[in-house]
């Protein structure tokens, strides 16, 4: 009996690890950087978290928050690319990243386009059962392209930790300065 | 039989003094033997005297300390990187969901938008 459980365990590791590897921008993202002019790339998978989190001073509250954030994160990957001028990067680019997340686990919440400062932000959760295991952001500007990848469970605390703070002040959103047209 | 057996083992085993100056004649013999081998290196003598020991000693704890020291700067130079890049990850989400928060807030307030 104990042999059959550690067979079902062991099937079951073999499905989350082909799981965790169908998203895996690494080719996408090399070809963008090769064309961008300003590359930033973050990675931190999760010793390096923890590593990190050991340096932040609780303290201070924007790495307090921080702190709480990356606790149980599994990895926070950002790519971030600078591109000379528009046109630099193509919309096949963005979707050959867009494409990995069209699994069943990936759901996009938000798609938002402001035609006024060019940009667009998509958000991506990926689901396991009823918990949210990871998020995904691809965000676009003429000259500018953005990937982050956080894994790990998000809790509605942390999309508000993150949603307006570290070092960006939190806007309060005033009905007023919105636009027609600026979101969609 | 047996008491010439034992006479002869008795004259056999009998003390004989040595001659006159013999124990005199071996030390000095022995003391000039001992002078003409080859003396040690002087720092090979070290070997079997306290002061290398010490020095080696004070060497290996100060090499254990500076490595020590070392290590920590290397590791605290790490840390404090991997916190940078930590915050610059999490700024960056964070400006990029902001947008994504503040445009839906918009929508959800369309009648107030519009005034």
């Amino acid at each position: 009996m104990k042999r059959i459980g550690t067979i079902v365990a062991l099937l079951l590791a073999t499905q989350v690890t082909a799981f965790a590897q169908d998203w895996d921008p690494g080719g996408a993202l090399k070809k963008l950087s090769a064309r961008a002019s300003k590359t930033v790339d973050v990675t931190l998978d999760q010793s390096m978290l923890q590593f990190a989190g050991g340096f932040l001073d609780s303290k201070d509250p924007e790495q307090a928050r921080a702190k709480k954030i990356i606790a149980d994160m599994k990895g926070i990957y950002v790519h971030s690319f600078e591109f000379d001028k528009s046109g630099d990067y193509t919309e096949q680019d963005v979707a050959a990243i867009r494409n990995q997340l069209k699994g069943p686990e990936w759901s996009r919440i938000v798609d938002v386009t402001s035609k006024t400062e060019g940009q667009n932000v998509e958000v991506y959760f990926r689901k396991e059962g009823e918990k949210f295991k990871g998020l995904v952001v691809i965000a676009t500007e003429p000259t500018e392209l953005t990937f982050v990848d956080l894994e790990g469970p998000i809790t509605p605390e942390d999309l508000r930790a993150l949603g307006g703070q570290f070092g960006i002040p939190k806007v309060e959103v005033d009905p007023k300065a919105g636009k027609k047209g600026d979101s969609k | 039989m047996s008491d010439k057996l034992e006479r002869e083992l008795r004259k056999a085993l009998e003390r004989v003094e040595p001659p006159a100056g013999f124990a005199e004649r071996v030390l000095a013999r022995a003391a000039k033997e001992d002078a003409s081998m080859p003396q040690p290196r002087t720092w090979l003598r070290w070997f079997g005297t306290g002061g290398l020991r010490w020095a080696a000693a004070s060497a290996l704890c100060v090499s254990l300390a500076t490595s020590g020291i070392l290590y920590h700067y290397e590791r605290e130079k790490q840390g404090e990187r991997a916190k940078e890049e930590l915050m610059l990850a999490l700024r960056i989400t964070s400006s990029k969901l902001q947008f994504a928060t503040q445009s839906v807030e918009r929508m959800n307030f369309p009648e107030q938008r519009e005034r």
